[in-house]
């Protein structure tokens, strides 16, 4: 069913779920409020500025921090052996240290730090810190470093992780195809570039614990990683997300762990508050980015149209440390044939450490790349069979009741085939595909489709709870308590709202308080889209016992049964007799008068995902959220430059919980996946990125945006509170296929290669026409 | 940011003397609003020991015609310059370039004299100023010269800047009826656009069509610095603006120019795309003159 | 270290202060006068963020010495509304959800206020050419655009 973003009518006996409720963090915003890390540091605190490896690999023989703790004005310097606990900040694998020891891993490593109370006294010392490496071979491409004479990066060799998908017998599939399809998609580093740079201070406590503030995704993640380096118990590390500027996965694992845990340990030894603010280049250089793909694909198909047979080899360069590359390339595995049933896949997929910089969370998480070089191959084939490439899609769709490559079957809450014929209509399809084939001037336009599903939650990437705490404070509020954090996608506000649902009360009567690991209970990454999935459910859960907690004083007072009772503007009262009510407050000092706390806190574990991790058959995810995107471009030929003018987002989102919200996080994602196809790409020559800035690392202006029509469809899953689906995710993943594939339909050019420049436009472009 | 010395000049006279004592060199430099230095500096491209604050310096802010020659002082940021009556539709050429020069904020601060003094290939002036023919008046105390901005442009962040000396203003004729001035620019994205390319061209064509004089700059032609394409010039000349010229000029121009490959292009790319460029530059001042 | 005498207006509020040669006009609204609603997104010009307004016209602050701001007149979002009264923009803002991350917000608001202060009724590429300096990362701009939309008819309604 279609829900038209301006009106909501699915489940018509809702208050607040469907609507634009405004979300309760944005007056301060508005208003320009010191709410950010860097706005609340304390008055006394130092600064730090970081000592980076300006090798690739090299060993580390000697550092002399002599010259620099001499400087006037420097109160610290650390490294390495300054680390009370252990010398680690990692996401998953233990590989890498808090500041290197005995050996740098890429151009940018954390080697010292140095802390004065004037940040530019800060600056200047550090170039007197001392650093003699002894240089080592070093290698840039996960494919090299596949080699057995590749240079080694870590002990255990240069995978950090394979993973398998093996459904079927591939070799029978591609003796039953007529045709048989071969390709090579290649995707760049993608800088995430949230546009507040990670930033945290830590406070030394008396009592010899630490309160760590700061610009992070997941504070339980912190938590842990800090107790470590300073040999503290997780109890004795407090740790507050302060109001974040953006994020899309570098702030949710290591590296607020680096930023904390440098400015931890210094914090410590100096007995004084202390901060570190990346400035723009160290954030690009020194925190994660998009996995860079190689991926090769084969694919067996009838001549009539249907897949047989889909291998493919997926090498993922996660740079100098895995962070969660091993998690990113199960999660491409498990995507990288698309959204289509096909008897007999074989999929390989690599990990394989670098010397470049790190790869790790973003936004996507691997679905964009396996989405590009898979939508971009059915494309191709498509074309050699000569059919129309909607039409290819359809004959081999995932629908209810067909398998998955994972051999999970697809249940009824799937709208992926509602989403092609909507996206079908309103980009006008046949029509423009036919009349723009027979462009011929140096201004060609074109389309493009590209179609995906998208696995909700972590599903094998953990496991996958959350927690709520809700207690009504002394202001009367219910303070909404969630390790759960906000950085820009409004999905805590979404709890809120669904909260404020179950209950029947108005959101006005909620508060949402800071993360904060001293009053709530871990609640894992604010990653995967999961937040209005699993943190929805938490949500609804306490809600219902908060709920009952006021029934059973209302039953008290009113002398009726809590089953008896509805909620209305804040009043309770007897379905009965509605006459005899009590309000919201009279509860409240009721519940004061005798002593009963208001005050529930819970989790909601999600159930476990069971597959055979040898084969990756199984169930992979709870649910998925299904999209179809369609792009029109403009193709200069002259300049090979790409203008994408039209877009068309069409998505299964279960149930729109906040449609305008659901609408921001599909525009962002969109732009952001714009910017992957054509212009974006942290460019590295022999481990140096060559523009850590944004001048020269392009992410899109408001004159670089196309005209955007989204469609939301709602299709309930079973996992997310009122069949919610996941949405932070999915919007980034599928622009760039349906790019390419729309200048593939204007100028018969098939682009591989991520991003989509001018220069390799033209390219493409001279030897097409050399050919011809 | 490191720390260092800011010199603030009580007036112009005091800047002359003050740079006479203190010359210019790597580590005192002059800024106008600072756009240029704060960025460099932050990338650590540049050590500062002093600058030379001329902001103040509003006397060097203006856009003046005397006797068909147009002088535009030093400290003339971009939007000033467009918002100027003298920049009129015969100049509309300044205009496109601030259309795509960096974004609204960024031209309210870069100045016409910092833009040649940077003399660098993202200096999106400089080209559109080497086919005006324009000059720079340089001064220092008890000195004045005037020189071709040709002649001032040396190299990649080189000038002809005396260490004494400061620029003060830039001139250039007025375009007549008979003459037209465009500018084209490509980059990969549609605002805060740092060129892959840019062009500019000047033609003065005679009562029948023909080329009198074509004027061609690109932002790179041989090494890093805006410059004009000479040999391309010759070629025009005498050629008539009803004919599509560029194409058999294709062989000249990749000839001429030697662009360098750097991680936003390629040189091959560079030099399909300059051609690319002057012909629809070409084509602007053919319209604009065939308009008349 | 040279320190100079810094006599400004800041929010129609005047100002003496003692600032370093290397201050930026960022540091001393941050810094001094506890103005923190302007914010630093990479410290080289490139993202608009740092945006405030200085004698009526956009600059990046970051760019800006504070000495070069002697004289002048600056308004910072610390000037625009109030909790009880939000000025037409700030409202628009809220209800069109274009606030995500909200790091990029003081500058467009800043922005988008001179465009309504000079075009009353800006068209679609009018709004999109004024916010064409700043960076945002969460939005892909289309509720920002929006919101100036219903904030220049409110605006003019109300006149």
């Amino acid at each position: 069913m279609v829900v038209d973003s301006a009106e909501k009518k699915t489940f018509p006996q809702m208050l607040l779920v469907g609507k634009n409720v405004e979300r309760l963090d944005v007056l301060d915003k508005v208003l320009g409020k010191p709410i950010y890390t860097m706005d609340i540091v304390p008055e006394n605190a130092l600064f730090v500025k970081v000592v980076r490896s300006t090798h690739a690999h090299a060993r580390l023989n000697r550092i002399d921090t002599s010259k620099a703790r001499r400087y006037p004005g420097v109160v610290e310097v650390i490294t390495a052996k300054d680390i009370p606990g252990i010398n680690e900040s990692t996401a998953l694998l233990p590989d890498k240290p808090l500041l290197a020891d005995g050996k740098v891993r890429f151009v940018g490593e954390p080697i010292a730090a140095v802390a004065s109370h004037d940040l530019a006294i800060a600056d200047e010392a550090v170039d007197l810190v001392e650093v003699e490496y002894e240089p080592l071979p070093a290698v840039f491409s996960p494919t090299k470093a596949l080699e057995s004479q590749a240079p080694q990066i870590h002990d255990n060799g240069n995978v950090a992780k394979h993973v398998k998908l093996r459904k079927g017998n591939v070799e029978d599939g591609f003796k039953q195809a007529d045709l048989v399809v071969e390709g090579r998609y290649v995707t760049q580093f993608q800088e995430p570039a949230p546009l507040e740079p990670e930033a945290g201070f830590v406070i030394p406590e008396p009592d010899g614990s630490v309160t760590c503030v700061g610009s992070i995704q997941s504070p339980f993640h912190v938590q842990t990683g800090i107790a470590k380096i300073l040999s503290l118990r997780p109890d004795q590390v407090r740790v507050i997300q302060a109001v974040t500027g953006g994020a899309f996965g570098p702030k949710s694992d290591e590296i607020p762990v680096d930023v904390l845990g440098m400015a931890a340990v210094i914090a410590v030894k100096t007995r004084r508050p202390t901060a570190l603010a990346y400035t723009r280049e160290e954030s690009m250089i020194g925190h994660t980015k998009r996995h860079p793909f190689v991926i090769n694909v084969k694919a067996g198909v009838t001549k009539a149209g249907k897949l047989t047979a889909w291998e493919t080899r997926l090498v993922a360069d996660t740079g100098a440390y895995a962070s969660l590359g091993p998690l990113v390339i199960i999660r491409a595995l498990f995507h990288a044939t698309g959204p289509y049933v096909i008897p007999h896949v074989k999929s390989d997929a690599y990990c394989v450490y670098t010397n470049n910089t790190i790869a790790g969370s973003f936004r996507g998480f691997g679905g964009p790349q396996a989405h590009f070089a898979a939508e971009s191959h059915m494309d191709e084939i498509a074309k050699k069979l000569g059919m129309d490439p909607v039409g290819f899609r359809l004959l081999n769709i995932l629908r209810p009741g067909t398998l998955m490559a994972t051999s999970q079957m697809v249940d009824e809450a799937c709208g992926l085939e509602e989403c092609v014929e909507k996206a079908v209509n309103e980009s006008d399809w046949h029509v423009k595909r036919s009349s723009f084939a027979k462009e011929n001037g140096t201004k060609r336009h074109g389309l493009g489709i590209a179609i995906m599903y998208h696995g909700n939650s972590l599903g094998p990437e953990g496991s996958d709870f959350a927690s709520i705490h809700m207690k009504v404070d002394n202001d009367g509020k219910i303070g909404f308590r969630t390790g759960m954090t906000e950085y820009g996608t409004g999905a805590p506000s979404g709890l809120i709202q669904i909260a404020a649902e179950t209950m029947h009360l108005p959101i006005s009567y909620f508060k949402l308080q800071p993360p904060d690991t001293d009053h709530c209970i871990d609640t894992g990454p604010t990653v995967a889209s999961r937040t209005i999935t699993i943190g929805g459910r938490a949500s609804q859960l306490i809600a219902e016992r908060l709920d009952q907690q006021m029934k059973s004083i209302v039953a008290e007072l009113l002398g009726c049964k809590s089953s008896e009772i509805e909620v209305s503007n804040g009043n309770y009262y007897d379905k009965k007799d509605s006459e005899r009510s009590v309000s919201y407050s009279t509860i409240i000092e009721a519940s004061r008068k005798r002593g009963i706390e208001l005050d529930v806190e819970g989790t909601f574990t999600a159930p476990k995902c069971e597959y055979d991790p040898e084969t990756s058959q199984g169930t992979t995810y709870l649910q998925f959220t299904y999209a179809a995107v369609t792009a029109e471009v403009d193709v200069d030929t002259e300049t090979g430059k790409i203008d994408v003018t039209k877009m068309v987002t069409v998505y299964d989102i279960g149930k729109a919980i906040n449609p305008l919200g659901v609408e921001g996080q599909i525009e962002g994602g969109t732009i952001q996946g714009l910017g992957y196809a054509i212009m974006e790409d942290l460019v590295h020559k022999d481990g140096i990125v060559q523009n850590p800035n944004l001048a020269d690392y392009y992410i899109p202006t408001s004159l670089d945006i196309p005209e955007i029509k989204t469609i939301l469809l709602e299709y309930p899953g079973h996992l997310g509170p009122y069949g919610a689906k996941a949405i932070g995710e999915p919007p980034i993943v599928l622009p760039a296929a349906a790019i390419i594939n729309a200048i593939d339909n204007a100028v018969g050019i098939r682009l591989t290669e991520l991003p989509a420049t001018p220069d390799r436009v033209l390219s493409a472009l001279r030897r097409k026409n050399a050919r011809e | 940011m490191r720390r260092f010395d800011m010199y603030v000049p009580a007036n112009f006279d005091d800047l002359l003397a003050y740079i006479d004592e203190h010359p210019i060199s790597n580590e005192i430099h002059l800024i106008a609003n600072g756009s240029d230095i704060i960025n460099r500096i932050q990338r650590r491209q540049l050590r500062a020991r002093t600058l030379v604050d001329l902001s103040g310096l509003d006397e060097l802010n203006y856009v003046k015609k005397e006797n068909g020659t147009i002088r535009v002082g030093a400290l003339t940021t971009i939007s000033d310059l467009i918002s100027s009556s003298i920049i009129d539709s015969r100049l509309e050429v300044f205009r496109e370039v601030a259309s795509k020069f960096g974004g609204p904020a960024i031209r309210n601060v870069a100045t016409v004299g910092g833009n040649i003094c940077a003399a660098s290939s993202s200096e999106d002036l400089l080209p559109v100023l080497l086919v005006l023919d324009a000059k720079v008046r340089l001064r220092s105390k008890g000195n004045e010269r005037v020189i071709p901005i040709e002649e001032f442009l040396k190299g990649k962040r080189q000038t002809d800047l005396k260490p004494n000396e400061i620029l003060v203003e830039t001139m250039f004729e007025e375009v007549d009826n008979r003459s037209a001035c465009a500018f084209e620019k490509i980059g990969m994205r549609n605002s805060l656009i740092i060129a892959f390319v840019n062009c500019a061209v000047y033609l003065r064509v005679d009562e029948s069509s023909r080329i009198e004089e074509a004027r061609v700059a690109f932002n790179r032609v041989a090494g890093k610095t805006p410059a004009r394409a000479k040999r391309t010039e010759e070629q025009l000349k005498g050629t008539s603006i009803t004919t599509n010229n560029v194409s058999r000029l294709e062989p000249v121009i990749r000839g001429e120019l030697r662009t360098s490959p750097d991680f936003r292009a390629s040189a091959e790319y560079r030099s399909d795309v300059a051609c690319v460029l002057l012909k629809r530059a070409m084509n602007k001042c053919i319209h604009e003159l065939e308009g008349r | 270290m040279a320190k100079h005498l810094l006599k400004f207006t800041v929010n129609g509020k005047d100002h003496a202060l003692i600032v370093d040669s290397h201050e930026r006009l960022l540091d001393v609204l941050r810094d001094r006068l506890g103005l923190r609603g302007t914010k630093e997104g990479c410290s080289t010009g490139d993202c608009g963020i740092c945006a405030v307004i200085m004698n009526d016209r956009l600059v990046n602050s970051c760019l800006t010495f504070a000495i070069q701001a002697r004289n002048k007149h600056l308004t910072t979002i610390e000037a625009i509304g109030t909790e009880e009264n939000l000025h037409p923009l700030q409202d628009a803002f809220m209800k069109w959800n274009a606030c995500q991350c909200g790091f990029c917000i003081p500058a467009m608001i800043l922005t988008t206020k001179l465009l309504l202060d000079q075009t009353p009724n800006p068209s679609e590429q009018e709004i999109k050419a004024s916010i064409s300096g700043i960076l945002c990362r969460c939005t892909g701009y289309y509720k920002i655009i929006q919101a100036v939309k219903t904030a220049a008819v409110e605006i003019r309604g109300d006149n």
